[in-house]
């Protein structure tokens, strides 16, 4: 059998084999993804007959976003929340592989010690963040009382409520970031900055010149995981403030999840949901072409 | 030969027993077993939110199944998912349940949209319902939001939410010189006083806004919607809701720290510590500082009408029924299930046996057993939840803003408003000015007609 005979045979396997997962795949995230969309262009309320299938105004849901102010100010909470926990986690996630980058018993366990919160289900990570945030059962509360310090309700501030929220979810995912560092720490040869020492390089050179070049890309690829994953922290808006008070912590996944199940506008969260799906596309494809280009570039 | 003839007669007399069994077995087989067993092999589906009621009732069920030799299964979820999923399942027509709760906020929006069965097909039908069930039994208050325009009624109530007020610190009170007040006037000013003697907040409350401050816009002369049901247009932003609002703003300021997002859990149990004095809210919730073994302050405590605003004296009240979807695929065996769970009998051993006093049915508020288990220090609770619950029946039914299919839509936007106003980022009017234009987008995004 000639080489190319031998090339058809095996895509044609290839396409036999990929096809069962394929249909699959197809089934549980393609085809729920097209309903939604499909869902977006219609008026469908779920006391209204007939309107799940009304395409007499495909676009008026989108037409209706950008005159919505509830709508504007989630991307805005969204932007900020992601913003402030992504860069925290990145920081203090690197920070702290610095720190724990050496062999020892202790510092293993340590790592796994920070390796908890990542691994709670986010209702757990959301019940112990409202312990510590509810003012007559915290134990912050009590110190802060002990100390004669005033602490006001963190999660119903206006000033500290998005904090609060940014503080939680750092906490919880600080790990990843951590853990993604680390490995790559441990990948870096002794060799360059041994090298660094003996021309005279400081602690801080060898981080700058030596270290950070090397981890810059993983630095890069857990921000990019995390800033598409800060965009689920649901469980802590829901539990912890409502998205309030007002509209402060109203992010845009809350927002859609208060039209679909509170007020029963599936059409218009649909849109709402189509919308944050594009962006969270956008950024993601951006933060690939970033890497790519920049691959391309060293 | 005298065996034989013996033998002989006993097996003659046995044949004439079996034929004359068979002829009756033969003549009337269906009756009888349909007396005895009236529903034998039917699965009744029904479903509802976690309440003490069903966890009760869930006691009593095997006796149930035993009288009709039906199975029930009666699933039970939590409040949010119950109404997602009954909502889903009653407007795309399906038939999965037999029976449902009819929650009260949606009772409106399922009687107005025809997706229950009209229960006075059952209840006008002698051989369905005896006279003794007594229908006009219920509460009318209590049975207000599941009767449609016509009158015909969707469901009858189990659960009765009388707004009362308690007040567990009746001894700082005293020392103070204050008495229980009776307006919106003397509750701010109560509230005020106390606020931080001996560590204890003059009131608590929880985030459900939506539910704790109408009776305050109401109090003054406002209201949610114009005039609900028929004209829903909303009213977030006149003079006397705008005033409604900041009172109770006001009033949180007497509330322990992080009151906005508390959930009834920890303001009742602020309240059963004596940590907060003051708890307006359904007698269930407030009710315990006097009857439950975890109150610190039984001593101290008084459970009363909550205050009247300068206008009106209207308590919020609630109920929650059950009902029959239209498409039940046994309708006649859920009706059998709702009679019995609503039954004067059962009704009467859950207030004896469990001391569950929230139902609706007057004849059983009234007996001399729930007078006597739930009058404590002196108070009748039952009176004054009676008196309560029966006020949205009286006249104009004020309660009716909250039954609207338009609510939930206007009740999500007059939260987020109040937060607003209570956190201080925008001045009352201000806030509600943005609210009524938000309110009436939402409405009109959600094909109302304004």
């Amino acid at each position: 059998m000639s080489e190319s005979g031998i090339d058809a045979e095996r895509r044609s396997f290839n396409v036999w084999a990929l096809t069962p997962s394929l249909i699959v795949l197809f089934a549980v995230a393609v085809l729920p993804a097209i309903y939604l969309v499909v869902t977006s262009l219609t008026p469908f309320q779920l006391t209204t007959p007939g309107s799940a299938t009304d395409f007499s105004s495909p676009l008026r849901n989108y037409g209706l976003l950008p005159g919505d102010p509830r709508f504007v100010n989630s991307l805005l909470v969204q932007a900020k929340l992601s913003f402030w926990s992504v860069l925290f986690q990145v920081l203090i996630g690197m920070g702290l592989a610095l720190l724990l980058n050496v062999p020892s018993r202790f510092v293993e366990f340590a790592r796994t010690f920070f390796l908890i919160p990542m691994v709670l289900p986010p209702i757990v990570v959301a019940v112990i963040w409202k312990l510590i945030y509810t003012p007559d059962i915290s134990p912050l509360y009590y110190v802060a009382q002990a100390l004669n310090f005033t602490m006001p309700a963190l999660t119903s501030s206006v000033d500290f409520a998005l904090t609060a929220i940014v503080i939680a979810d750092t906490w919880e995912w600080l790990p990843f970031t951590f853990l993604m560092v680390l490995a790559a720490l441990q990948t870096i040869p002794d060799e360059y900055s041994e090298a660094a020492l003996v021309d005279g390089a400081n602690k801080l050179q060898i981080f700058w010149y030596v270290t950070l070049p090397f981890i810059t890309p993983i630095l890069v690829i857990s921000g990019m995981f995390r800033l598409i994953d800060s965009v689920k922290a649901f469980p802590l808006i829901f539990l912890l403030t409502s998205g309030g008070p007002g509209t402060v912590t109203e992010v845009t996944n809350y927002y859609a999840y208060l039209l679909a199940f509170d007020t029963n506008e599936i059409g218009y969260s649909s849109a709402v949901t189509v919308v944050m799906l594009l962006l969270v596309c956008g950024i993601s494809l951006g933060l690939v072409w970033t890497g790519r280009r920049r691959e391309a570039l060293a | 030969m005298k065996n034989a003839s013996r033998a002989s007669s006993i097996t003659r007399r046995k044949l004439l027993k079996a034929s004359a069994a068979g002829a009756a077995l033969a003549a009337f087989p269906a009756p009888l077993i349909a007396q005895t067993k009236p529903f034998a092999g039917v699965t009744l589906h029904g479903a509802s939110f976690q309440h003490r009621f069903f966890t009760l009732l869930q006691k009593y069920i095997p006796e149930f199944e035993d009288q009709t030799g039906m199975k029930v299964d009666l699933q039970l979820s939590a409040f949010p998912v119950y109404n997602q999923q009954a909502n889903l399942e009653l407007s795309s027509g399906g038939s999965a349940y037999d029976f449902v709760n009819v929650t009260f906020i949606l009772a409106a929006r399922w009687v107005a949209a025809g997706l229950l069965a009209n229960l006075d097909e059952f209840t006008g039908d002698a051989n369905l319902t005896p006279a003794e069930w007594n229908p006009k039994d219920f509460v009318d208050g209590a049975q207000v939001p599941y009767r449609d325009a016509k009158g015909a009624t969707y469901g009858y109530s189990w659960e009765g939410g009388a707004m009362l007020m308690g007040l567990s610190r009746m001894d700082l009170m005293e020392k103070k010189g204050l008495k229980i007040p009776k307006t919106f006037a003397e509750l701010q000013q109560v509230c005020a006083e106390i606020n931080g003697t001996d560590g204890v907040a003059g009131i608590t409350s929880f985030q459900l806004h939506h539910w704790n401050l109408p009776p305050y816009i109401q109090g003054f002369g406002g209201n949610i919607f114009r005039n609900p049901p028929g004209d829903i247009m909303p009213t977030l932003n006149t003079p006397e809701t705008i005033q409604g609002i900041e009172f109770y703003a006001n009033l949180l300021k007497s509330a322990p720290k992080g009151v906005l997002t508390y959930t009834e859990d920890q303001a009742r149990q602020s309240l059963l510590t004596g940590r907060s004095n003051i708890f307006i809210h359904s007698s269930s919730w407030v009710t315990p500082i006097l009857l439950s073994d975890e109150s610190k302050v039984k001593e101290t405590s008084r459970v009363v009408r909550s205050p009247a605003g300068p206008v009106h004296d209207y308590p919020a009240s609630n109920s929650q029924g059950l009902g029959i979807p239209r498409n039940a695929k046994n309708k006649k065996a859920a009706w059998e299930f709702i009679k019995w769970a609503l039954s004067p009998d059962i009704s009467m051993r859950l207030v004896k046996e469990h001391g569950h006093s929230s139902i609706c049915r007057r004849s059983i508020i009234t007996s001399e057993a729930y007078r006597k288990l739930n009058t404590v220090n002196g108070q009748d609770l039952g009176a004054l939840y009676l008196d309560v619950l029966e006020l949205p029946a009286k006249g104009q039914n004020y309660m009716a803003y909250r039954t609207v299919k338009e609510f939930p839509i206007v009740g999500d936007v007059l939260n987020k408003a109040f937060e607003q106003v209570a956190t201080g980022q925008l001045p009352a009017k201000d806030a509600m000015n943005a609210a009524q234009d938000q309110a009436i987008a939402a409405l009109r995004r959600a094909g109302t007609q304004l």
